[in-house]
C-alpha cells in the first residue's frame, strides 16, 4: 500500500552518551509516547520532547518468513518496552526472534528506517 | 420494539474469484437472504446497513441497484474484520429503536483485487511501515501468550485440524480438506510459530442478513444480545496479547445483556483468522480460564460432538476471510445451527449460539472493533 504521510516510526539520536530513542512525554502525568501527539492521550496535558533509554525488555517477538511488499524475508521483529519509556517495534538481527522477557538495546535504525535492537549483552 | 430477529441469511460462494465482482457476489448473497426471509418485494426493506473494508465508494449502492434496492437509506460501515457484524449490531438497534422496521445487512469484499499475499496494516502505522503483516500481528499474540501461559505447537495445530475437519462438512467452505496435526506443523512457516495451515486465506465473497421485529415466524432467530466496542490504548502498560482485553470486555457486555453466560451457549463462531486467535477468543469469551484455551481445544470440548463446538462452520480457516463479509458469514452459520439447518455439521440440540468477530490493524489500540452477538434462546 502507498502512503503520502510522514514516516510514523520512532527516530534515534546518537551522541557521546550513546543512542537514545526520541519521543514525547506528558508534562502532567509522565505518559511516554513514541508517536507525535499534540496533547497527552491520557490526561490532555501538553507533551514535551523526550529522549528515552535505548534499553528495555522484549515483550513479544516473531520472524516474518513470508513475502510482504517492500520487505525481504526472513526478518525478525520484536516489541520492546523501553525502560521508563514507551513500547516500540524493532527489527532484530537474524531470523531467531529474541525471547520475551529478555533484555534488548536499540542500536540505531536500519537503512529502511526501522529501529534496530540487539540482545542487551551484545552491546555492553 | 422489544426484540430484533434475524429473518433470513444468505451468502455468495466463498473463494478467490477475481473474475466475479462485488455486484455479482452481492446479488448471490442478498437473493438468498431475501428468499430465506420470505421477502418477496424489496420495498419491504426500510434501509440497508452495508459493510466493506477495501471496497470503493458506492460499492453497496452499485450492487444493490441491480436488485432493485434503491431509494432507501443505504449506509456503509467499516470496522476492519468486524465490519459486517458492526452493521448487524447497528441494524439491530435501528430496529429496536423503531427507526426502521426491516433492515438488510450486507457485507462484501473482493480481497483478490487488493492483496495477493498477507494483509498488511496501513503504512501510516508503525506496524505497516515495518512490514508487520497480519500474520505477524497474530504471531506476536502467540509469542506473548506463550510467555504468559506456555503454548504447545500441538494446541495450535489442534485448532486447525478441528476447524478444517468441520469445514470438510461445509459445502460453502473455501478450503474443505481435512488435515493432520503433522501436516499443519510441517507446512511452511509464515510467522513464528504460525505455519501456513494455521492462517486463513483471503476470499472474495458477500454475505447478507435481514433484520426485523418479531413476526411470529418460527424460523426467525432472536438476537438476544449484541455488543460493540473499539479498543483501548494498547501500549507499554499492557500485559495481555493484542485484542484479548477488548474481546473480554465486549463479551462481558454481551453476556450481561443476554442474561446468560458462556456456559449456557451451545456453539460459538469465533474469529480464527489465525489459530492463536481462536485460543485467545475462547478465553476472552469465558469458555476457558485465562491460559486454559489450549487444554480446551485439546480436550475435544470445542469439536463437533463435544460439549461446546467452536467454529462448526470450519471458521475462517476453512471458509476464508472476505474481511467485510466475515461477520455476517459467522452470523449465518449461527442462524443455520439454531434453526437446525446446518446439515452434516449440525450441533445437536443447538438453541443458543454466540458469534465473536475481532477487527484490527490500527497500531496503538487493542483492536479497531470487536462485536459479540448472542442468537437464539
Amino acid at each position: 500500500m502507498s502512503t503520502t504521510t510522514g514516516d510514523p516510526r520512532p527516530r534515534v539520536r546518537t551522541g557521546p552518551d550513546g543512542v537514545a530513542v526520541l519521543g514525547w512525554r506528558c508534562t502532567g502525568c509522565g505518559y511516554p509516547v513514541a508517536q507525535q501527539v499534540l496533547t497527552c492521550p491520557l490526561c490532555r496535558e501538553p507533551v514535551a520532547d523526550s529522549a528515552f533509554s535505548p534499553e528495555g525488555e522484549v515483550w513479544a517477538s516473531t520472524c516474518l518468513r513470508v513475502r510482504v511488499p517492500g520487505h525481504t524475508p526472513p526478518y525478525a521483529v520484536a516489541y520492546v518496552v523501553l525502560d521508563d519509556g514507551p513500547r516500540v517495534l524493532v527489527r532484530t538481527p537474524g531470523d531467531r526472534p529474541l525471547p520475551p522477557a529478555s533484555r534488548a538495546r536499540v542500536t540505531g535504525t536500519s537503512e529502511t528506517g526501522d529501529l534496530v535492537a540487539v540482545p542487551a549483552e551484545e552491546e555492553s | 420494539m422489544s426484540a430484533a430477529f434475524v429473518h433470513g441469511v444468505g451468502t455468495s460462494r466463498f473463494g478467490r474469484q477475481p473474475g466475479v465482482g462485488a455486484p455479482a457476489l452481492v446479488q448471490q448473497a442478498v437473493t438468498e437472504a431475501l428468499d430465506d426471509a420470505g421477502v418477496g418485494d424489496v420495498r419491504e426493506l426500510d434501509a440497508v446497513f452495508a459493510g466493506t473494508v477495501f471496497g470503493a465508494p458506492g460499492t453497496a449502492q452499485r450492487a444493490l441497484q441491480l436488485l432493485g434496492i434503491t431509494g432507501v437509506p443505504i449506509l456503509t460501515f467499516e470496522n476492519a474484520c468486524a465490519t459486517s457484524s458492526t452493521a448487524l449490531h447497528e441494524a439491530r438497534h435501528a430496529v429496536l429503536s423503531g427507526r426502521f422496521r426491516r433492515v438488510l445487512c450486507l457485507g462484501v469484499e473482493t480481497m483478490t483485487l487488493h492483496f495477493s499475499g498477507p494483509i498488511t496494516p496501513e503504512e501510516t502505522d508503525v506496524e505497516g511501515r515495518a512490514g508487520l503483516a497480519l500474520p505477524g500481528v497474530y504471531a506476536m499474540v502467540a509469542s506473548r501468550y506463550e510467555h504468559l501461559y506456555g503454548l504447545e505447537p500441538k494446541a495450535l495445530a489442534a485448532v486447525s485440524v478441528k476447524n478444517r475437519r468441520h469445514g470438510a462438512l461445509n459445502p460453502r467452505a473455501q478450503h474443505g480438506a481435512e488435515v493432520t496435526a503433522e501436516e499443519v506443523l510441517a507446512s511452511r512457516m509464515v510467522a513464528d510459530p504460525l505455519t501456513l495451515l494455521q492462517c486463513c486465506d483471503i476470499s472474495d465473497a458477500a454475505t447478507a442478513a435481514v433484520i426485523g421485529g418479531e413476526r411470529g415466524v418460527g424460523r426467525d432467530v432472536r438476537i438476544a444480545a449484541s455488543a460493540l466496542r473499539s479498543g483501548e490504548l494498547w501500549d507499554h502498560r499492557s500485559t495481555q496479547p493484542w485484542g484479548y482485553e477488548l474481546m473480554a470486555r465486549v463479551a462481558g457486555d454481551a453476556w450481561q445483556e443476554a442474561g446468560i453466560g458462556p456456559e449456557d451457549v451451545d456453539l460459538f463462531e469465533v474469529h480464527d483468522a489465525f489459530t492463536i486467535g481462536e485460543i485467545t477468543a475462547t478465553e476472552a469469551l469465558g469458555i476457558a480460564e485465562p491460559g486454559g484455551g489450549c487444554d480446551l481445544v485439546l480436550s475435544g470440548h470445542t469439536a463437533l460432538g463435544g460439549r461446546q463446538p467452536v467454529n462448526p462452520s470450519g471458521g475462517l480457516l476453512s471458509r476464508g476471510h472476505p474481511l467485510g463479509a466475515t461477520g455476517l458469514a459467522q452470523v449465518a452459520e449461527a442462524v443455520w445451527q439454531v434453526r437446525g439447518e446446518a446439515g452434516a455439521r449440525q450441533v445437536e440440540g443447538a438453541r443458543v449460539a454466540a458469534v465473536e468477530t475481532m477487527g484490527g490493524g490500527t497500531a496503538g489500540i487493542d483492536g479497531n472493533g470487536c462485536v459479540v452477538v448472542v442468537l437464539g434462546g
